[in-house]
């Protein structure tokens, strides 16, 4: 998986600048599968990415298009996708997202992924084998009903709030 | 040439603030090419759309935000967007540029530019999205922060990758020198950008977009960025760059004795330790921000007594510290962030401060002239005072927001004189008496005194081999010497186009010297697919940097305008490394202009 250190995110975005041209050699935030979600209000950036959660509510997938890779990595089928979008309902984190009528996932970049290398601050880092050690089930509650950006802004704030409790302040 | 190009937005947004209407009208590439994009493509607009008598704060200024061709792209530190318009502190060709992640967002809508005009008839805020353009009037924002605004819109609309260019209180009491500030804390502050927003009643641009931004040769662009990005790491400046940011030239221009204290009475600061960009990385810097996709995170947060905010850029830390004749570094910092939340340029309110100051110690402004305001050097209590009274127009504060030229014209030629101003803009922090090509550049830039439009940062090198290869003379590496420096200057101001077209961010293009001409052609070539050479875009750009040129004289500029402050031109300074030297402008005036009708 890759591990988040949002105490080291400058909110640069290299590493969905990274994914994006990695994945489809063009530009820009959207064709990224890893998200990072500026707070301006509290000084806070962090990076967004499928965290191979134990839950893993995302295989609720009523085609049974989605599977566990190799590397724990979320695999889609593109044949037995209907871009219903189960998936991205159900990511607590917002880490799933149909993009041009496919879920957009990070899937490892099959064991080097890019992002990780393009971050100079080592916010991120790919931990191989770590995959079903973290629960999102605190953030499950009501996250179906919200847009992945919402729910990838709730979970910034709760890594900014250790992150400022870190500085010796409280707000935001 | 193809229709449709890569790179590009390929769309310019028109919209018309009084009928609450916009277009939607594709970008001509062949339009586009001789400019590339950025602020070139923003002048050329601007000089299309504008009758040039308009008032620079009424419904027919024409307010332009430009991006690029790399925008967007991988292309490392190519974040920034420029603002144009007509400006009201100045009444000539005034823009300003600055990064963050507002550019990217704009280019990911499909624009190349959106071009403003006419004026709402309340508070507004315009939405750009997929599904087009809403005028969303917001009285319940007036009088809120940049930070609070962009919160609240994204709230509204509950999508937090909405980006957000907004104005603070300043913008909307039409203070002259009002900025328009994006991502938090990155801000276009220069020639009042945000009071034309501000009368236009155009509180904010959100922006959020998601059309990816398609390379011609992704892999040909792979292979030069990765060149690009060597560059950077590699640089010897890297690390302190990586640390310190800009305000590392504290310490770096007290050294050569040209650190603007007490309003360049002189160039050496005996406290600087105590408000050096080393001691706010040591006791006050919590973390690294950082523009899109800039591998060198030069952008600072912190918190220091109660007060966090991102920044502050050099010219604010020294504007409110040595400029100002203050000691004290948490002052300075609240003031950066007090500037941003009300959305002000801090050079245009450090020189107000600054020229108060001399002139009330000299005898040149009684406090009785200013409304019974007193201050003096380092005077804190006094300074936090003004800069309210200044952004909310309130008793002096109403004439002092008309910008530190204007108010002078109440007083002596002597105390007008002290104002450190070319063409109406506010003189930034270098002492041009020790950086003599800067001096040049203050003189001549098209948008008034400032050092962007050419950022002669090579003559502080020494790289005399370089310099005796492009400019003919080793002299164009000797920050002392008038020689070469016209060469120096010229190249410049081609070099800072193109990073101004590329929206690449000066410290990293210009500073750390990882662009030129010949490489800009192929990074352009590759995005997209449209053929660039070094000798095409050279000759694009002196073409531009004459367009300026046209455009100020429309405006009534002349020769004449052409000059500095007497203080740099007669007075040496007392002590230090630049000790004697004052600036032989003429001398470097005649090279600049036979360069420039060749």
């Amino acid at each position: 998986m890759i591990r988040i250190d949002a105490a080291r995110c400058t909110g640069c975005r290299c590493c969905e600048a990274a994914c994006a041209f990695h994945h489809t050699g063009s530009g820009g935030r959207v064709l990224s599968r890893i998200r990072v979600v500026n707070l301006y209000e509290a000084g806070v950036d962090a990076p967004v990415v499928c965290q191979q959660c134990e839950e893993r509510a995302c295989l609720a997938c009523p085609e049974d298009s989605l599977t566990i890779g190799p590397l724990g990595q979320v695999v889609v089928s593109p044949t037995l996708c209907s871009a219903c979008g189960a998936c991205a309902r159900s990511c607590p984190i917002g880490a799933v997202e149909i993009v041009d009528g496919i879920p957009f996932v990070c899937d490892l970049c099959g064991g080097e992924p890019r992002c990780v290398t393009a971050c100079t601050q080592e916010a991120i880092a790919f931990v191989p084998g770590a995959g079903g050690t973290t629960s999102l089930a605190p953030f499950a509650e009501g996250s179906a009903r919200v847009s992945p950006s919402v729910k990838r802004a709730r979970f910034a704030r709760a890594l900014g709030s250790a992150v400022r409790a870190g500085w010796g302040v409280s707000r935001g | 040439m193809a229709d449709r190009v890569f790179g590009y937005g390929g769309r310019v947004l028109r919209v018309d603030l009084t009928a609450r209407r916009f277009e939607i009208e594709p970008l001509d590439p062949r339009w586009m090419k001789d400019v590339v994009g950025g602020r070139a493509a923003n002048t050329k607009r601007l000089v299309e759309d504008l009758d040039p008598a308009s008032d620079p704060l009424g419904p027919g200024n024409v307010l332009i935000f430009g991006v690029g061709p790399l925008t967007g792209t991988i292309l490392p530190a190519s974040a920034y967007f420029t603002v144009t318009a007509r400006s009201p502190l100045t009444g000539i060709l005034g823009d300003s540029a600055a990064g963050g992640h507002f550019g990217p967002e704009m280019k990911l809508a499909g624009f190349d530019q959106i071009v403003v005009t006419g004026c709402a008839d309340s508070l507004l805020y315009l939405l750009i999205t997929d599904d087009g353009v809403r005028f969303v009037p917001c009285p319940e924002l007036a009088g809120r922060d940049v930070v609070q605004t962009t919160a609240a819109i994204r709230e509204a609309h509950g999508d937090w990758d909405i980006q957000v260019a907004a104005i603070g209180v300043a913008g909307e009491n039409r203070v002259r020198f009002a900025a328009l500030v994006s991502s938090g804390n990155r801000v276009n502050g220069r020639a009042g950008m945000g009071a034309v927003m501000g009368a236009k009643r155009l509180k904010a641009i959100a922006v959020r977009g998601s059309r990816p931004v398609r390379i011609h040769d992704p892999l040909g662009l792979a292979d030069q960025v990765r060149a690009v990005h060597r560059a950077i790491l590699d640089h010897p400046e890297y690390e302190k760059r990586r640390r310190l940011g800009t305000t590392m030239l504290m310490q770096d221009l007290n050294r050569i004795g040209i650190l603007p204290t007490r309003h360049f009475q002189e160039g050496l600061c005996a406290y600087v330790d105590e408000v050096s960009g080393e001691r706010l990385a040591s006791a006050y810097k919590v973390k690294n921000k950082s523009c899109y996709n800039c591998h060198v995170h030069c952008s600072r947060y912190y918190v220091c007594e109660g007060i966090e905010a991102e920044g502050p850029e050099f010219e604010t830390l020294c504007g409110f510290t040595s400029r100002i004749g203050n000691r004290s570094l948490p002052f300075a910092l609240e003031m950066n962030r007090t500037l941003n939340q009300y959305g002000m340029d801090s050079l245009a309110v450090c020189e107000i401060v600054g020229w108060l100051m001399e002139c009330q110690e000299k005898g040149l402004v009684d406090p009785a002239d200013v409304d019974g305001l007193r201050v003096s050097w380092g005077d804190c209590d006094s300074v936090r005072r003004l800069v309210e009274l200044v952004a909310h127009r309130r008793g002096i504060g109403d004439a002092l927001a008309e910008g530190a030229t204007r108010f002078s014209k109440r007083f002596s030629e002597a105390a007008q004189k002290l104002v450190m101003q070319v063409k109406g803009l506010d003189i930034i922090c270098g002492d041009p008496r020790g950086i003599k090509g800067y001096g040049l550049t203050y003189a001549v830039a098209s948008r008034g005194a400032d050092h962007l439009r050419a950022e002669p940062y090579f003559e502080l090198t020494g790289r005399w081999e370089v310099a005796r290869r492009r400019f003919g003379t080793e002299k164009a590496a000797d920050r002392l010497a008038e020689e070469g420096k016209a060469a120096l200057v010229t190249y410049s101001e081609k070099i800072a186009l193109l990073t101004d077209s590329l929206t690449m961010c000066k410290n990293v293009g210009l500073c750390m010297d990882v662009v030129d001409l010949e490489r800009a052609a192929g990074l352009l070539t590759a995005a997209t697919g449209v053929k660039y050479t070094a000798d095409a875009l050279d000759r694009h750009f002196a073409e531009a940097v004459q367009r300026d040129f046209r455009l100020n004289r429309a405006f009534g500029v002349t020769r004449r305008d052409d000059t500095l402050p007497e203080r740099f031109l007669r007075e040496p300074l007392a002590e230090g490394p630049t000790r004697g030297s004052v600036v032989d402008l003429p001398r470097m005036l005649d090279d600049y202009y036979r360069l420039h009708e060749e």
